[in-house]
């Protein structure tokens, strides 16, 4: 076999700019190089290995893979275009960091689908590495290209590039997969999926056909053979306390963009914000015990020598015991030098003085989401926070010596009118006067970010097509003068990529030519304003015969199929319909944790010996 | 207790600028638990700094670290700390030095460079044509952008290692001047190529340098008003 390692470190490595991406001997990798191993996995993250090597599912498989003898883990990472002209330059494939192996040479190869704008980026990942782009083309001795993670939820626009999909958590279905794998080494391709597309939370697209009436129009997706279930189930891991945690992570050199320990406190959230898609594909609430997360956090500062822990959730101050984790963890954390961050706290629960405790050094920014300028709006998203709300918790923030806050909206919502638009302006000079009523000195920094609101499949708005693309402009324009304030800064987003994300989050299996073509021309990191072409995109579309804005704004009716109706995350299509028209009344609904809704994970759940919140769920 | 410890970055840490450096050594020192002393202030931060910063691309077999301890550590305790340090980072020795030495930075005057050559003969002729001139002016960029300086009193001495096929270089570092080993390739038509690697750094004593780890310290010995007396570095 040719030596990549040593031409990759002796001929490529010197010419490029940051060559600490690519050196995988990071404290804590793992190389497995002179070791018998039956399964051979790449982790491949489809963008660059900043944003990759911050990502805490990435982490948990690695090491969860590694742990086994038999098995290895590998990370690749989208190269930066310097290193991705040399590969292609020299003919070079795209390999692993840890060994140097061509990505075609791995056994399994598995892409974290985080955001729909990294698609291409997959597809170059594949052709990089010499791995046939569909699964149809692909022999026996290519690898097995597996997806997981958010996206994994509406695959459909990729399934052409996959052979399976898994969907859910993969702390326990991840290890059910290689051990299938290994024990069926010698199968073909085909007999290896059927075995897979029995375990609960495996998708294998190829066992499903999309059909479609007289006039084209969508009727469903359905399974070809009975093999195989009618509708895919996630998986879920019951008890998270017990489930596997990385402790050792992998130290970088050059600095990432989350660089710092990430602990997971609690997975899932029943807060029932309408927009969410993290809200319904990780229900139910699973917390880990504080003495479990305390011992992790010592555990991790001692293999990683990392100076920052930052407690990770879906809104972490829903954790039940916050207080006494807060208090104990930073007791153990000030000993080593290491401070504690909280990111994901709802103002609601910042009233409560945690911020304080935790952001006690640094006073430089804190950020909270009211999302919406409008109670009425606010309704209708369901965010259940009031203004009151928020002017307590930014002068809390400013009476304890925060100057700057930074406030996160949406626009383009369901129902959104300018008068919601122009609440978004009232609320910033209410928060640069709440600066003035505590005393602040100057001015306050008030940062308003307003992002494009995008439809997900598996939430209440998966029905909703997004607004034209004109209308995100005017509307941008209506924010631009209202917030014309001083002491306030508006940033807002590219409406063009907003559109995108859109037309590939709720598209079906018509999507894929799109992809592939889009790839060849070129697409690719579409996340990074400086690599994103719409013009690209909206050629694709045009050469296969779709247009891009139409499947951006394309609106589902009650009684249409979905593209992603056979993969089932536990909350029914009923429950999101009911919630979707208790929006459109502005009528707002309690986090379920004050009494079951009937969501229907609690069906999902029927099976498992503990159901977390669930446990007391009454059915629908 | 106050440390110097020697180190050689050795192969693709060759690529760490110095700022990766430092982290790597700050959550290094933590994993071996070590009682690293820590500033005071709104953002407390490793008592540690380096000698001096190297250009990234070049290996060191003479990296140090000046580092405080809030505690007394022992040579086991350093043993520990190897365990901990990514491959190609060796510790290769360390001494105990008195608290008020200034900044081991700042007592830096010359660094030791070598770089395997082809053609010994052709160098060799070159470089005693450069080391003939009394003047060699040559183009820095500065923060008032580029200006004229004269490399020729920073270049200590060149010298050829025919059968090792190594040009050994000692230029000047510190305050007082300093000459860059790629200005000096330059010069003799060369580029730094994979070898080049830093061997030494030295500190002044008087007209001699020495090495950090065998220069003898005697704080406050002369003089507490003269600036340059401060401190005296003897043999």
């Amino acid at each position: 076999m040719k030596n990549y390692r040593q031409i990759f470190r002796e001929k490529i490595l010197p010419r490029l700019q940051k060559p600490t991406r690519y050196l995988g001997n990071e404290i804590n990798a793992v190389i497995k190089e002179d070791k018998p191993l039956q399964i051979k996995v790449a982790l491949a993250f489809p963008d660059l290995y900043e944003i990759g090597m911050s990502h805490l599912g990435l982490k948990i498989l690695y090491h969860l893979i590694n742990e086994n003898d038999d098995w290895s883990a590998e990370r690749v990472f989208m190269p930066a275009p310097d290193l991705e002209a040399i590969l292609q330059e020299e003919n070079f494939p795209l390999c692993s960091l840890e060994t140097v192996t061509p990505l075609s040479l791995f056994d399994l190869v598995g892409f974290t689908l985080q955001y729909e704008l990294s698609y291409a980026t997959v597809l170059q990942m594949l052709s990089l590495g010499g791995i046939p782009l569909t699964a149809e083309e692909r022999n026996e001795g290519d690898p097995l290209v597996v997806g997981g993670g958010p996206c994994a939820f509406n695959p459909e626009p990729l399934v052409d590039f996959f052979d399976f999909f898994i969907l859910g958590d993969a702390e326990e279905l991840l290890p059910q997969v290689l051990e299938i794998l290994q024990k069926h080494k010698a199968l073909p391709r085909k007999e290896k999926l059927l075995r897979l597309a029995a375990v609960k939370g495996v998708y294998v697209p190829a066992f499903y056909e999309a059909q479609y009436g007289k006039q084209g129009e969508y009727l469903g997706t359905v399974a070809k053979t009975e093999a195989v279930p009618k509708t895919v189930q996630r998986a879920v891991v019951a008890n998270l306390d017990q489930a596997f945690y990385p402790i050792d992570f992998i130290v970088p050199y050059g600095s990432i963009v989350h660089d710092r320990l990430v602990l997971e406190i609690f997975r899932g959230c029943t807060r029932g914000c309408r927009f969410c898609q993290a809200g319904i594909i990780y229900r139910p609430v699973r917390e880990r015990k504080p003495e479990t997360l305390r011992e992790l956090a010592l555990k991790m500062v001692r293999a990683t020598g990392y100076e920052e822990i930052a407690l990770s959730s879906l809104s972490s101050g829903d954790y039940s015991a916050i207080d006494q984790l807060v208090r104990g963890l930073n007791k153990d954390l000030a000993r080593e030098g290491v401070s504690l961050s909280l990111p994901s706290l709802r103002l609601d629960s910042f009233a409560t003085g945690l911020a304080e405790q935790v952001q006690r050094v640094r006073k430089s920014g804190l950020t909270f989401a009211p999302e919406a300028g409008t109670q009425r709006l606010r309704d209708v998203i369901n965010k259940n926070i009031t203004e009151e709300d928020l002017l307590i918790a930014v002068k809390d923030a400013f009476a304890n010596g925060w100057t700057a806050v930074k406030l996160y909206f949406m626009m383009g919502l369901p129902t959104e009118t300018d008068e919601d638009l122009l609440g978004i302006a009232d609320l910033a000079k209410k928060v640069v006067s709440a600066y003035k009523e505590v005393g602040g000195k100057g001015k306050p920094r008030v940062t308003v970010s307003v992002s494009i609101f995008v439809p997900k499949p598996h939430t209440p708005f998966q029905w909703f097509g997004q607004i034209t693309e004109e209308e995100i402009l005017r509307r941008q324009s209506v924010l631009k003068k209202a917030l014309r304030i001083p002491g306030v800064q508006f940033q807002y987003h590219d409406a063009q990529t907003s559109i995108l994300e859109a037309a590939l989050a709720r598209g079906g299996r018509e999507l894929a030519p799109v992809i592939k073509r889009a790839a060849e021309l070129g697409c690719r990191l579409d996340g990074w304003e400086e690599h994103f072409s719409y013009s690209a995109w909206q050629q694709a579309f045009g050469e296969v015969g779709l247009e891009l804005a139409a499947a951006a704004q394309k609106q589902f009716a009650a009684d249409e199929p979905l593209p992603w109706d056979h993969l089932d995350t536990g909350v029914s299509k009923r429950y999101l319909w009911r919630e979707y028209q208790k929006a459109l009344a502005s009528e707002a609904t309690e986090d379920c944790r004050q009494g079951c809704l009937g969501c229907g994970m609690a069906l999902l759940l029927k099976e498992e010996e503990e159901k977390g919140v669930c446990s007391n769920a009454s059915l629908d | 207790m106050r440390v110097w410890i020697k180190f050689a970055m050795d192969g693709a840490l060759r690529y760490l600028s110095h700022l990766d450096t430092m982290r790597m050594w700050q959550r290094a020192v933590r994993r071996a638990a070590l009682p690293v002393a820590y500033s005071q202030g709104f953002n407390p931060h490793p008592k540690m700094s380096f000698a001096m910063a190297l250009p990234v691309g070049v290996i060191s077999h003479a990296q140090y670290l000046d580092i405080n301890f809030t505690k007394d550590i022992r040579a086991a305790d350093l043993e520990n700390l190897q365990q901990v340090l990514p491959a190609g980072l060796t510790l290769l020795g360390w001494r105990i030095v008195p608290a008020k030495i200034p900044p081991l930075m700042s007592l830096v005057r010359a660094a030791c460079w070598e770089q395997k050559i082809t053609d010994a003969e052709a160098v060799e002729k070159k470089v005693a044509q450069l080391l003939s001139r009394t003047e060699i002016m040559v183009e820095r960029k500065g923060k008032k952008g580029l200006k004229m300086i004269n490399l020729r009193p920073f270049i200590y001495d060149l010298t050829i290692k025919g059968q090792e096929q190594k040009l050994i270089m000692l230029l000047a570092v510190g305050n007082i001047g300093s000459a860059k080993p790629e200005e000096v390739l330059s010069l003799l038509h060369l580029s730094p190529n994979n070898s080049l690697c830093q061997t030494e750094i030295l500190l002044g004593v008087g007209e001699a340098l020495q090495s950090p780890l065998a220069v003898c310290l005697r704080e406050k010995e002369v003089s507490l008003n003269a600036k340059a007396n401060y401190y005296q570095l003897r043999q």
